[in-house]
């Protein structure tokens, strides 16, 4: 093989991919004036730390402004969580802020649902709209909260947004990305560890991988961790796939699995290490609940590796190998918890099965394995909250054995769009979220915003989803407004702040003016409503004069505009200040991040690598495993919602403080108490079919960077990947047109014919295929998955499965 | 001066990151093949397992430049330090240096009617130390330093581990040096069996002597 290589040779060769496409704009970059040497001596005039909400990650970066304009982002060295980087979609989020397709000022539907017709409003008459019809509902509904649902995807502003509408307004029906993202991993982890943790991928020895693209799927620090270590330089990594992904071609053993059979090959695994007694005995006596209830179990159930390899493809000597050389490395060795997850049915136990096989090394809450960490702590404003008699609960609690407080997006949807919820459901409010694209079955999300008398979205971008609205109402980018300060935890902990950078450009304004401005509208229509069918508030109110009234209003929280404080500043340095000071305060404003000792501990080793803490003052270990009061110190990102797992541990009682291998409370529900293989509910793939999945890309994160020049061009659409043998007999080609169809739904998407993914098996990103006529530049560009992935939930939560779906392909 | 840069390409994960970062940081033109720096691929299977090897790069400024000896017009040039510019207001688009170029690390730029290709970022160095591409990429893949300064992190980084060169052949006496992997089995997967193996004190004199016939072109910028 030689490595003499050629730039164009490769952008032709390397299909991979970002498949090159004609994208050259004829606009030369906005941003293009450091050009000339000229220019390049004047160096910008300020410099604005703050945090990235390209993704989930919320690196800190340093905005350069000149002459109000940003002209380019920086990684921030001083943030341990990000470590001095910003990935494509971070680099490329100025084109976020200049995108001339954002929402600019507040848009009023004027023609049908979803075909595109809007008008230009004033946020007063936007408001006014929202108001007129809330109230008209809520009169009808008798003062039920909940008949106004609403929901959320990831991002800082989203606790501003969500406790109006949870603890002001007063619905039950919240529903955020849990339940088709992380919700199964996060409480299976929860449930059996006592929480999910953070790989420590700085130490651990031995790292099974499976299913997780740390390579693409970016996450901060183990992105970063991980790929410094792997190729023999202390961290020895299993990717475990149907696919070859860019973190498979680090792995020291890839192994290649049938979807959905990651449950047989997890619990092979522990029928190794139980049967041949390579489990760290003395962590297993001091931590293990029940351990010989499950150890009987996986030998009765005879989970040997040859069974498994009849299920999963893999061969019983990789599986016996991998149990071996787990173990050999435990405690530093971690099966990674892996995120966006519900894969197949029996996701949960597949979780749960992972935790447990982790713990039997012994790699729990210890240098090298799964960490906890620390959490720097802040004050918190506490909330009026109203109770109002007639709010109802949520509509779709009893869809599975667990609705969380973050709901079940597929049930919740699908009772809406049916008809068939126990009160009717009349509006939605969207946030930052794109239901048309991200839940399963678009057709039917589409028939739920038919149903609805009133939808309002809040965004940046014309999404498919604000082509669903009455009311469009613009928000600012995350470089043009201030966030709620945010705590990060972990091995090391920080403390870290989004500043606005430039005004909100146009008529957008932060999701908190946003939220303060629905606030008054509807704040006296609201309690004369709660008056009129509150029998409890009329009970308490009976006979009261005016000022008596007022009174009672005030102290019972149902004064809406009590919540906020005068701006997000304030608020950040009255959550800050009690805690660490004036001082700290002004630092943290100026640095964009602080920690105790940041002065003295921060050091530069090189010009590529930093050190946040010294080794002993590193938070490895909580000591005593679920003790710790703060269930809030497990919790190292906001995708996670500290309440959620406090309320889970408190059903469960985690009785034993330990590693749960039997959930009897769970049994009650139906549900298995131990991971167990269900033939049954294992999916299996006709003869000339293939399972379809899904998944991530560095280049975009889920829908929401799709209309950014500058990553369209690293890739312009996406391309469905195909076993080449496969498309060979099919006398599909690369660049081929191929028709995908489901049970639900047909797409049309380029073919990627390729020795990287298994058989029967057919792969494209998520994010692409918008239809919105506002996107100009990701307007159709290749294929929607949830246009064909079936709208099924898993049993335990009613998280969406979304790799569970047959397909049939054929060359247009 | 002699700037050059390190990669510990094994890091790479085709993020793309420094792709974005260089066309931000100098308002490259927009388009997919309008690059300063790429992520050459190659992908194949040895006994049926696929295998994905990633070479980030972008121009060597190298020692010996073809691109600029060819220029008719002066505009391919060197600046302090070693590295090689284009001056558009100097181009007359004749490709002449294109053409030379062993890397093809030279691209037209429509907007501005002249050859563009990576500066190492100079406008930086001053105030950053760190090129664009560096500073951003997640998993540290470049180091960007001084050849003539024995302290810089570059040369204490090149005293420890062996590197190769792409094209060496073309005796251009590239400046991007690519960091030799410990592990064996990549090693052999992603290096030609033909490739040369160096180490910094064989290098050094040889560099040093390159450096000694043409830099009395690398002017003040
Ligand atoms: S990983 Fe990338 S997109 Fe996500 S926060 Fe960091 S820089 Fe931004
Ligand atoms: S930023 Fe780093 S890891 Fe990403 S493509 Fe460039 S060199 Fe590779
Ligand atoms: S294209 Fe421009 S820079 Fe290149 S050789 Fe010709 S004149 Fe010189
Ligand atoms: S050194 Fe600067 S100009 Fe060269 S590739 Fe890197 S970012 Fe681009």
């Amino acid at each position: 093989m030689k490595v003499e290589i050629s730039r164009r040779r490769f952008l032709q060769g390397s299909v991979a991919l970002s498949v090159v496409g004609g994208t050259a704009l004829g606009t030369s970059n906005i941003l293009a004036d450091t050009k000339t040497s000229e220019d390049n001596k004047i160096r910008p005039t300020k410099k604005t730390p703050t945090l990235c909400e390209m993704c989930v990650n919320k690196c800190a970066l340093i905005a350069q402004v000149r002459n109000g304009v940003i002209k380019k982002l920086d990684p921030n060295p001083l943030f341990p969580k990000s470590k001095n980087m910003l990935c494509a979609r971070g680099d490329a989020g100025i084109h976020a802020l200049y995108d001339p397709d954002r929402l600019k000022y507040p848009l009023i539907r004027a023609g049908k649902r979803g075909d595109g017709k809007y008008r230009r409003a004033s946020w007063d008459e936007a408001f006014e709209y929202i108001k007129e019809k809330m109230v008209k509902i809520l009169d009808e509904e008798k003062d039920n909260r909940s008949c106004i649902g609403y929901c959320t995807g990831e991002g800082m502003a989203e606790p501003t947004y969500k406790e109006f509408m949870a603890e002001k307004f007063g619905s039950s029906n919240f529903i955020n990305h849990a339940s088709i993202c992380l919700q199964t991993a996060i409480s299976g982890y929860a449930l059996t560890i006592g929480g999910y943790g953070m790989a420590d991928l700085d130490n651990a020895k031995y790292i099974i991988m499976a299913g997780a693209n740390r390579a693409e799927a970016i996450l901060t620090p183990d992105t970063m961790d991980l790929f410094k270590r792997t190729r023999g330089r202390g961290a020895k990594l299993v990717v475990v796939d149907p696919r070859f992904t860019n973190t498979a071609i680090h792995a020291d053993t890839y192994v290649p699995i049938k979807v959905g059979t990651d449950l047989a090959f997890v619990l092979a695994l522990t029928y190794v290490v139980i049967k041949n007694r390579l489990y760290n005995r003395e962590f297993v006596e001091k931590n293990f609940d029940n351990f010989n209830v499950y150890k009987l179990h996986i030998l009765q159930q005879n989970y040997t590796p040859q069974w498994a390899e009849k299920i999963t493809g893999v061969p019983a000597a990789t599986i016996e190998k991998i149990a071996y050389d787990f173990m050999a490395n435990a405690p530093e060795s971690v099966y990674y918890q892996g995120r966006r997850s519900t894969w197949a049915a029996t996701d949960f136990q597949l979780r749960r099965a992972q935790a447990i096989f982790s713990a039997l090394g012994g790699g729990i809450d210890i240098k090298g394995g799964i960490v906890f960490g620390r959490k720097l702590p802040l004050d918190k404003e506490e909330i009026n909250s109203p109770i109002y008699a007639n709010a109802q609960e949520r509509i779709e609690k009893n869809a599975a054995a667990i609705i969380g407080s973050s709901g079940s997006w597929i049930a919740w949807r699908n009772m809406v769009a049916q008809g068939n919820a126990p009160y009717p459901v009349r509006g939605l409010f969207v946030y930052k979220q794109n239901p048309m694209l991200s839940v399963p079955n678009t057709k039917k999300t589409k028939e739920m915003f038919e149903k609805l008398d009133l939808v309002v979205v809040i965004d940046t971008m014309p999404s498919d989803t604000a082509m669903m609205a009455d009311v469009i109402l613009p928000e600012c980018t995350y470089l043009e407004r201030e966030d709620p300060i945010k705590s990060f935890g972990g091995v090391e902990p920080a403390i870290v702040l989004r500043q606005k950078v430039i005004n909100p450009m146009y008529e957008t304004k932060p999701v908190l003016e946003i939220m303060k401005g629905l606030a008054k509208v509807l704040n006296d229509p609201l309690w004369k409503n709660t008056l009129k069918h509150d029998e409890d508030v009329q009970d308490d109110t009976k006979d009261m004069k005016p000022d008596e009234l007022e009174k009672y209003r005030k102290e019972n929280g149902f004064d809406l505009e009590d919540m906020y404080g005068a701006n997000q500043e304030e608020m950040n340095k009255k959550s800050f200040v009690g805690k660490y000071g004036e001082e700290a305060w002004k630092e943290l404003r100026s640095k964009g991040v602080f920690y105790p000792h940041m002065k003295e501990y921060f050091k530069q080793i090189d010009k590529n690598t930093f050190e946040y803490y010294p080794e002993n003052k590193k938070s490895y270990s909580i000591d005593k495993l679920g003790e710790e009061a703060d269930p809030d110190a497990y919790i190292h990102d906001t995708c996670i919602n500290p309440k959620e797992i406090s309320e889970l541990r408190k059903f469960f009682k985690t009785p034993s403080k330990k590693i749960e291998c039997y959930l009897g409370n769970l049994k009650k529900k139906g549900i298995d108490a131990m991971p167990t293989w269900r033939e049954e509910s294992y999916v299996k793939i006709p003869k000339g079919k293939f399972k379809f999945i899904t998944g991530r890309h560095a280049q975009f994160t889920q829908d929401a960077t799709q209309n950014n020049i500058m990553l369209l061009e690293l890739m312009k659409e996406n391309y469905a990947w195909i076993n080449d043998k496969e498309a060979e007999k099919r006398g599909i080609k690369f660049g081929d047109e191929i028709e995908v169809t489901s049970k639900i739904g047909s797409v049309r998407i380029k073919a990627y014919p390729t020795p990287k993914i298994i058989p029967q098996t057919l792969f494209y990103i998520h994010g692409f295929g918008a239809k919105s006529t506002g996107l100009t530049f990701a307007h159709r560009n290749g294929a929607s998955d949830n246009e064909i992935i079936e709208d099924r939930i898993e049993p335990v939560f009613g998280s969406a499965i979304m790799h569970d779906t047959i397909v049939d392909v054929r060359k247009v | 001066m002699n700037y050059a840069m390190a990669l510990d390409y094994q890091n790479c994960i085709n993020c793309k990151a420094c792709e974005v970062a260089c066309k931000e940081e100098n308002g490259v033109q927009l388009g997919a093949d309008k690059q300063r720096i790429w992520v050459g691929v190659t992908e194949g299977s040895i006994f049926g397992h696929p295998f994905v090897n990633l070479y980030p790069s972008q121009c060597n400024h190298c020692i010996d430049a073809p691109c600029v000896s060819v220029c008719p017009t002066h505009a391919s040039h060197y600046i302090d330090g070693g590295i090689v510019m284009v001056d558009p207001t100097k181009c007359i688009l004749c490709k002449g240096c294109m053409e030379a170029c062993p890397y093809d690390a030279r691209f037209v730029d429509d907007t501005i009617f002249a050859v563009d290709k990576c500066t190492f970022c100079h406008h930086r160095i001053d105030e950053y130390g760190t090129t664009a591409c560096q500073a951003t990429c997640p998993t540290k893949v470049r180091l960007f330093g001084d050849l003539d300064d024995e302290n810089c992190d570059l040369v204490k980084l090149l005293k420890k581990r062996k590197f190769f060169f792409l094209k060496e052949g073309e005796k251009t006496v590239p400046k991007l040096f690519y960091l030799v992997p410990e592990d064996e089995n990549f090693l052999l997967r992603s290096v030609g069996k033909d490739t040369k193996i160096h180490t910094w004190d064989e290098i050094k004199p040889i560099y040093d002597e390159a450096k000694a016939k043409r830099s009395k072109e690398w002017k003040r910028s």
